[in-house]
């Protein structure tokens, strides 16, 4: 067997050259991604819908009493905070959704694999272009309507938009990678944009009725009903904000109040943390189940 | 001969002070004795214009006159006890800076104290002081126009910034407190205190079983709660103004067993609760009025315990509250009574309708949340609130009437409009700093589309993969 | 250049490729042979390390499942059809897949000429002709000249014109050194590119030998489309091939190689077992090399 002729590669390539072109490889599909997203116009469909909604919020707040400066910064994020925990999550699955399942789909999931690229360049790559693109859309809504805000009654309250953006854009990059896993494990994208509406009704409504009914009917504690509550990243998302802008979570009841006594200034570190986790482990399951599954 | 003695004094002091400010910038301190030394030579009811400079160290006055800092005098008591301490009627200090009382909370070292009566403190500047203005049994004093910052401490350790012990008539107006825990008043009755600003307290005014007190025109901005008064009768708060009063409680005001209490005209902005009830009025007989309040962007706009009945609200308007009324615990509000003469309070989530347009809304206000009627019989779900869930939960509410909750109130004849928002003062604007975040993160998104969208570089073929 | 060992896969129960061996030496071409589900283009896909499977394979001593990406850095595949995303540039879709394979994108502008596709950078991939696909795919293969290129049926899409220039470029490759290994059901094809066969049948090596034993005349092969009824193809084509020819069924009918004098063989072998056919078709001629190697 003549394997090893002029032909076969170098041994011993450098490990950086590798690293290089691994990098390279996810950077190539992170491109793509973002090209092909602009090119298939649900970007600018989800940035035209997030920044309407997000500008709507603002001056809907702010009429009537806006002119006088006074509005508050308070009503503006209440009303930010119900439609980023409502609009981002829908946005984040349906996109991390339809990645890889309509590559599968198209036939041309096969056709990269073929090339000399690992899948877990591909997933990595696609979560990445996937994840600025949905990123640029969030940062024109929040910059639009932060412009809005600016120009009808004067910034109150800065910082805390600013945290409202970091923590929504934390969110997305969250729920993106749970949109990837489940596009990862669906055969089909219209499964695949299924299970992605089904997780987002159930973060979104059953699992807060659901502890809802649980800490009503079953006489859950107060540190039971925040840890149950917490593992939602959509309710730590709202936490996480909520203490940023009150510096506790009285607001939120008993059970704020539990969490901003026990927890103090980790608060906010904490829920931020498990946003991240959010964020990473299912792109890792998604990378580890993608590499052991088949393209097909 | 006293006046003569004090000349020379002040002619010598002012020389010294003179050659020292030409030396250097920073007026060289001298002990408060020498301050003492002039009061002790002056007259009964004189003025001593005090020579500028810092004097150190504690100061106790026991004759009745008149200590006129000219605004360039400190008093500087060195983080030790009280800086001026006046145990003599007749009393006034005026235009001095007062700071650094002691720090320990025994013996509660104050800026000033005055433990006669009919003294006049106004227009002085305190700073660095654990208890600000601290009246003792001194009726008929005046404190106006003094600018108070406490020590900054944790809220728990810090000392009242204006406190009132058995002063009955006295008049507090146009001071300004910050920084310090409250601005209290114990047994102190016949009151006026009008057009102050108390702000980063814990309770901006404080009453205790003080009672016939009017205050007006008060601003109370960002304290723990706004004004709080317990056991205190027959008190009128008017035209005051209580904005982002947000701690643990977080009342705009706060009411616990006060008996004929009349709040008009205030306006209640952005607290966590505006107006919060509990237990009044107690007696039976007596009543509470509101009436013509601004009661807008609190979570709650009142809140009040079951047990409440007999308060009069009338011509007020709750505007976007993020719930208008509420029970602290169970039950409802209706032993109380929403309109007066045919005219109820403007509610914002009002569904119904003036076809008349005589401006009184055509069908009772009756709020049924049923994620209200939840919270107040398990506070716990309060961590869903800002939650679709919660609009879920309101939205089936509205389509199975036999959800419905019993309503909280009922204001018979709700006003089609609200009254004007009297807004002076708001937020000071501040667009610039808004504005530069959105161009900010305008910018952002253009870089980041640029960088993921521009042609990927030109890369180096690995070795062996090419010829 | 390629060894495999065992290499089995299954998709359910059924086994798409069943215990299949090969090796294939530098500068060699292999065809694969067999019809529609014999399994051509899953061992394709196996030896690719895109799917998963038994056995083990390596391209060039590399481990196709342990270092796929270092593997298929030595292959430049072209599948049957280019499935790349639709609304692609060429110029845009030539950068991204040199980007993935690190070479300099000037690189892209030649193996584009080299497929004379020069000059078309702005056409979208949707507007492209089949054969403009394949020769883009072609390119895409080529854009690193890799020593191996894998091959999944690269005509069958084609008409006649398209089907030519194909095979002359890959006939130029093969000539230039390249390791080849494609899969088809166009005897001529094979004849004129492969030095072996393998053929292939629901998922198992049958033989694996040469154009020539395969076809054994030394005369030019045409292929004649037989239109039978459908219940009768499974059986006229067992017959068929029993009686030693080369069949291939792909829905239209069968289709037969069989040497240009003998048309009317596959039809009497037929008549004998009293299969009837209603049509006959004969194929356009195919690309015939004056030499055979």
């Amino acid at each position: 067997m003549n394997t090893l002729a002029p032909h076969s590669p170098a041994r011993g390539v450098s490990s950086a050259v590798s690293a290089r072109s691994f990098a390279g490889g996810i950077a190539s599909f992170a491109r793509r991604e973002f090209r092909d997203s602009i090119a298939s116009r649900w970007f600018l469909l989800y940035t035209i819908a997030f920044g309407v909604l997000a500008v709507g919020v603002s001056f809907l707040s702010l009429s009537g009493v806006g002119s006088h400066g006074f509005a508050g910064f308070g009503r503006t994020a209440a009303g930010l905070l119900n439609l980023v925990v409502l609009v981002v999550p829908l946005m984040a699955l349906t996109a991390g959704a339809g990645t890889i399942a309509g590559e599968r789909e198209r036939g041309t999931l096969l056709y990269l694999l073929a090339q000399p690229v690992s899948r877990s360049q591909v997933v990595i790559g696609k979560y990445i272009g996937l994840a600025g693109t949905l990123v640029c859309s969030l940062c024109i809504g929040f910059g639009v309507s932060a412009g809005v805000l600016a120009w009808r009654t004067g910034g109150v309250g800065v910082g805390s938009y600013a945290m409202l953006v970091a923590f929504t854009v934390l969110l997305a990059l969250a729920m993106l990678s749970v949109g990837t896993l489940i596009s990862v494990v669906s055969r089909k994208p219209s499964v695949a944009t299924g299970l992605g509406l089904f997780v987002w009704l159930t973060l979104v409504f059953v699992s807060d009725l659901g502890l809802m009914a649980s800490s009503i009917l079953l006489k859950l504690r107060v540190q039971e009903i925040f840890g149950l509550a917490v593992l939602n990243p959509l309710q730590a998302f709202k936490m996480a904000v909520i203490v940023n802008m009150n510096a506790s979570l009285d607001v939120l009841g008993p059970v704020g109040a539990y969490a901003s006594r026990t927890y103090g200034d980790s608060l906010s570190w904490m829920l931020a943390t498990t946003l991240v986790l959010w964020a990473v482990v299912p792109l890792m399951l998604a990378t580890l189940l993608f590499a052991r599954k088949g393209a097909l | 001969m006293r006046s003569i003695t004090i000349a020379i004094l002040a002619s010598l002091l002012m020389s010294s002070v003179a050659l020292a400010t030409s030396g250097a910038r920073e007026p060289t301190s001298r002990s408060v004795a020498l301050i003492g030394a002039m009061i002790d030579a002056a007259d009964p009811g004189s003025t001593i214009h005090v020579p500028a400079g810092i004097y150190t160290g504690n100061l106790i006055i026991t004759k009745p006159i008149t200590l006129d800092g000219g605004d360039a005098t400190v008093f500087d008591g060195l983080g030790q006890g009280t800086v001026i301490d006046v145990r003599a009627q007749r009393v006034t200090v005026r235009r001095c800076v007062i700071r650094a009382s002691g720090k320990d909370v025994t013996g509660e070292p104050a800026a000033v104290r005055v433990s006669a009566g009919s003294a006049t403190i106004e227009s002085n500047t305190i700073e660095d002081a654990l208890f600000g203005i601290d009246l003792r049994e001194s009726p008929d004093s005046i404190i106006r126009d003094n600018s108070i910052r406490c020590k900054d401490l944790d809220p728990g350790r810090r000392g009242d910034g204006i406190r009132l012990w058995w002063s009955h008539g006295c008049v507090i107006e146009d001071n300004t407190v910050r920084g310090s825990r409250d601005m209290v008043f114990w047994y102190s009755e016949n009151l006026r205190i009008r057009r102050n600003t108390v702000t980063d307290s814990r309770y901006g005014l404080h009453f205790m079983y003080s009672h016939d007190t009017v205050l007006e025109e008060n601003v109370l901005t960002g304290n723990s709660v706004g004004i709080y008064l317990m056991y205190s009768n027959r008190i009128t708060l008017r035209d005051n103004r209580l904005t982002n009063n947000r701690g643990a409680s977080g009342y705009g005001i706060g009411l616990k067993d006060c008996d004929d209490i009349t709040v008009t005209g205030n306006a209640l902005l952005a607290n966590r609760v505006g107006m919060y009830i509990d237990n009044s009025p107690s007696s039976i007989g007596s009543t509470g009025l509101f009436k013509s309040n601004m009661v807008a962007f609190n979570e709650i706009g009142l809140l009040a315990t079951p047990n409440t009945h007999d308060n009069v609200f009338t011509r007020n308007s709750f505007v976007e509250n993020e719930e208008p009324a509420a029970t602290h615990g169970r039950g409802r509000l209706d032993s109380n009574v929403f309109a007066k003469d045919g005219a109820g309070n403007y509610w914002s989530d009002y569904a119904g309708f003036d076809l008349d347009h005589d401006g009184i809304g055509d069908l009772a206000y009756e709020p049924r949340s049923l994620f209200g009627a939840m919270l107040a019989r398990e506070p716990n779900l309060r961590l869903f609130v800002h939650s679709p869930a919660q609009r879920a939960i309101e939205f089936t509410a509205r389509a199975l009437p036999e959800l419905r909750p019993e309503p909280t109130l009922t204001d018979p004849s709700p006003l089609a409009l609200p009254q004007d928002l009297k807004l002076t003062g708001a937020h000071p604007r501040r667009p610039t700093a808004m504005g530069v975040l959105a161009l900010l993160l305008l910018t952002f998104a253009g870089g980041l589309a640029f960088f993921l969208a521009r042609n990927p570089g030109v890369i180096a073929p690995p070795q062996g993969v090419t010829e | 250049m390629i060894t495999a060992t065992k290499v089995t896969k299954k998709f359910g129960r059924v086994a798409a490729v069943s215990g299949v061996s090969l090796e294939l030496g530098e500068g060699e071409s292999l065809a694969l042979w067999g019809s529609n589900g014999a399994g051509k283009t899953t061992l394709i896909r196996c030896l690719l390390g895109v799917i998963r499977f038994r056995g083990a394979a390596r391209i060039g001593g590399v481990d196709v499942r342990k270092r796929g990406r270092r593997a298929r850095s030595l292959v430049g595949y072209v599948p049957q059809e280019l499935a790349f995303h639709d609304d692609a540039r060429l110029g845009s879709a030539m950068a991204f897949f040199a980007g993935l394979r690190c070479v300099p994108r000037a690189r892209a502008a030649e193996a584009l000429a080299t497929v004379g596709l020069a000059g078309h950078e702005r056409k979208r991939v949707r507007d492209l002709s089949g054969g403009m696909k394949q020769r883009l795919a072609l390119a895409i293969a080529l854009l690193s000249d890799p020593p191996l290129i894998m091959l999944d049926e690269p005509t069958s899409n084609l008409d006649a014109a398209g089907r030519g220039e194909v095979v002359e470029t890959l006939h130029n490759l093969k000539t230039s050194g390249k390791t080849l290994l494609f899969a088809s059901h166009r005897p001529d094809e094979v004849i004129s590119l492969a030095d072996r066969v393998l053929v292939l049948d629901r998922g198992k090596v049958q033989r694996d030998t040469t154009p020539r034993e395969l076809w054994p005349t030394e005369k030019p092969i045409q292929v004649v489309r037989l239109h039978l009824t459908m219940a009768s193809e499974d059986d006229a084509a067992r017959v068929l091939r029993e009686a030693g020819h080369a069949v291939h069924v792909n829905g239209h009918g069968l289709c037969v190689a069989v040497p240009r004098d003998r048309k009317a063989d596959p039809i009497c072998t037929l008549a004998r077992c009293q299969i009837e056919v209603r049509d006959i078709e004969v194929l356009d001629n195919v690309h015939m090399p004056e030499v055979q190697p």
